[in-house]
């Protein structure tokens, strides 16, 4: 490898980035505002879709069997379903220890030693892995020998998926547009700088430079402005993270906000990814743009 | 070296720049092409290095069909020839060495060749000295050798000039056009547009001269005006 050619080319890129500082500062600013945005958004985002989830995976099954059930039958069920893949937990509740939990659960309204036989059948306590199958496995377990009925808080589920589903489709289509305007923003600076170097640039085409040769330092400052823009963006929003979430923890003290939803250094990284890649992707287009005319 | 055959150039707003115009240009020539403003000197000398691509007709310059050229090959195009303007068209920010090494850099010239070329081009043209000066350090005529040195450092067989002398003073066109002459000595094909009648009397080269965009006349060591010297034409 030729160091001066690296030299000479490095060079070039800080050259074009300093002498237009002005420039690239506005960039900077737009994208670290963009990426702000986009960051609390998906912050916001994954910690609403975090305890949507969490209601859904304390979501039970019960599967109650029925009075003519075999213990074969029953332990057939649970073996079967300790071996699903989709199962996240299984556990038996024998019909007396069903009465004491009804007894615990009531705080004594209902009091059970009055009762002359127990009326609860045996019963599996169930938790899906994914809360999306909770209705498709109780379907199926209603079709099992000895179980006499399936209960799960049926609306509930429907309407957290629901909710969960539209969320996803908002998240998507809102980080869409953010990283559309980034990159619009990114473009439009890049297009001014070339705009200023438009002189250099017919000099290198004049004498025989490629366009990857010319475009290769429009790439590098527009992969510069995004990556240091999500820089800033990453600086304010881990500060405000901290700065702001113990408050809001105690002005809304009934929500069990769970903090580790949201994985801080993934999505860090993944902002300076995105910042990167919507520099690189914008300012491609905008040299391409001017070499093409 | 360079062919031309029945080339025209009709621009979009209907303007014909070249009409059906013919032309062969040996290697180590000098020629002027020579005429008055608009009649198609700079457009026949930008289809040369495809910043322009004819209407119609067949372009080779150095081997390579330049009308049928893919964008991708363009550049290698222009390795090939030097091309020299009116304005300099130097980079005010960079030295005189920078900007005559700037055109071996972007085009990824190993640094041991760079530092070999640009102080022999800056030698022939006789700017050692100046080489750390900035383009607003210079005269106009500097510059312009400056330019030529830029022109040169890549070893082109061919140098394309618009205007080279457009912008100077008389002692300092004359310098340029010894410049020139003392290139094409060294075996570099050069072309010459020009409208400057006293510089192309006194060199006595080939001249070719258009007319709204039609060739002329074509002289071997011909005069500005067809058959004229430059005192015949004024006194008379």
């Amino acid at each position: 490898m030729d160091s001066g050619k690296v030299k000479f080319f490095l060079g070039e890129v800080l050259r074009n980035f300093t002498r237009n500082a002005g420039m690239q500062a506005t960039a900077i600013g737009t994208v670290a505002m963009t990426i702000v945005l986009l960051g609390a958004f998906i912050f916001v985002h994954q910690t609403l879709a975090g305890l949507g989830n969490d209601l859904l995976n304390q979501i039970e099954i019960s599967v109650y069997f029925n009075g003519n059930v075999t213990t074969a039958q029953e332990d057939a069920l649970r073996l079967a379903l300790a071996h699903d893949a989709r199962i996240a937990d299984v556990q038996f509740v024998p019909k007396k220890e069903g009465l004491a939990e009804l007894s615990a659960q009531t705080h004594g309204v209902i009091d059970t030693s009055l009762l002359t036989d127990n009326p609860l059948p045996d019963k599996l306590r169930v938790r899906v892995r994914d809360p999306q199958l909770v209705p498709a496995v109780a379907d199926e377990l209603r079709t099992h020998a000895g179980v006499g009925n399936v209960v799960f808080p049926q609306t509930i589920v429907a309407r957290l998926l629901a909710v969960g589903g539209v969320l996803r489709r908002i998240g998507i289509g809102v980080i869409g547009l953010f990283l559309v305007v980034a990159g619009i923003i990114i473009s439009n600076t890049i297009r001014l700088t070339v705009f200023a170097r438009r002189r250099e640039i017919s000099i290198m085409q004049l004498v025989g430079a490629t366009n990857m040769y010319i475009r290769a330092p429009f790439i590098c400052e527009g992969l510069l402005d995004g990556v240091f823009g999500s820089l800033i963006a990453v600086i304010i929003l881990v500060t405000a993270r901290y700065a702001l979430w113990p408050k809001l923890m105690l002005a809304l003290p009934w929500m069990q906000f769970n903090g580790t939803t949201v994985d801080g250094p993934l999505l860090v990284a993944q902002l300076i990814a995105a910042g990167g890649a919507i520099g690189v992707v914008a300012s491609w287009i905008s040299v391409g743009r001017h070499l093409r005319t | 070296m360079i062919s031309l055959r029945n080339v025209s150039l009709v621009y979009q707003n209907g303007v014909r720049a070249l009409d059906n115009v013919t032309l062969e240009i040996g290697k180590g020539d000098f020629v002027f092409l020579v005429g008055h403003s608009g009649t198609g000197k700079s457009s026949l000398l930008r289809l040369l290095y495809h910043e322009q691509l004819p209407s119609n007709g067949e372009i080779t310059v150095d081997g390579i069909r330049v009308d049928r050229l893919r964008r991708s090959r363009v550049p290698a195009l222009r390795r090939h020839l030097g091309v020299v303007f009116q304005d300099f068209k130097l980079l005010s920010d960079k030295t005189v060495w920078e900007n005559v090494a700037f055109a071996m850099q972007v085009t990824g010239a190993h640094t041991k060749d760079v530092m070999r070329q640009v102080p022999r081009s800056l030698d022939l043209v006789g700017l050692a000295h100046k080489s750390r000066m900035y383009p607003g350090e210079l005269s106009g005529g500097e510059q312009q050798r400056t330019a030529i040195a830029r022109a040169l450092v890549n070893n082109p067989k061919i140098l394309l000039c618009d205007e080279p002398t457009g912008n100077l003073d008389p002692s300092n066109t004359t310098e340029i056009m010894d410049l020139l002459l003392r290139i094409n000595l060294k075996g570099t094909t050069v072309l010459v547009a020009s409208h400057n009648q006293a510089v192309v009397d006194r060199m006595r080269r080939r001249v070719v001269r258009l007319e709204d965009g039609r060739i002329v006349t074509d002289e071997e060591r011909g005069y500005y005006y067809l058959g004229l010297g430059q005192g015949q034409i004024l006194s008379g």
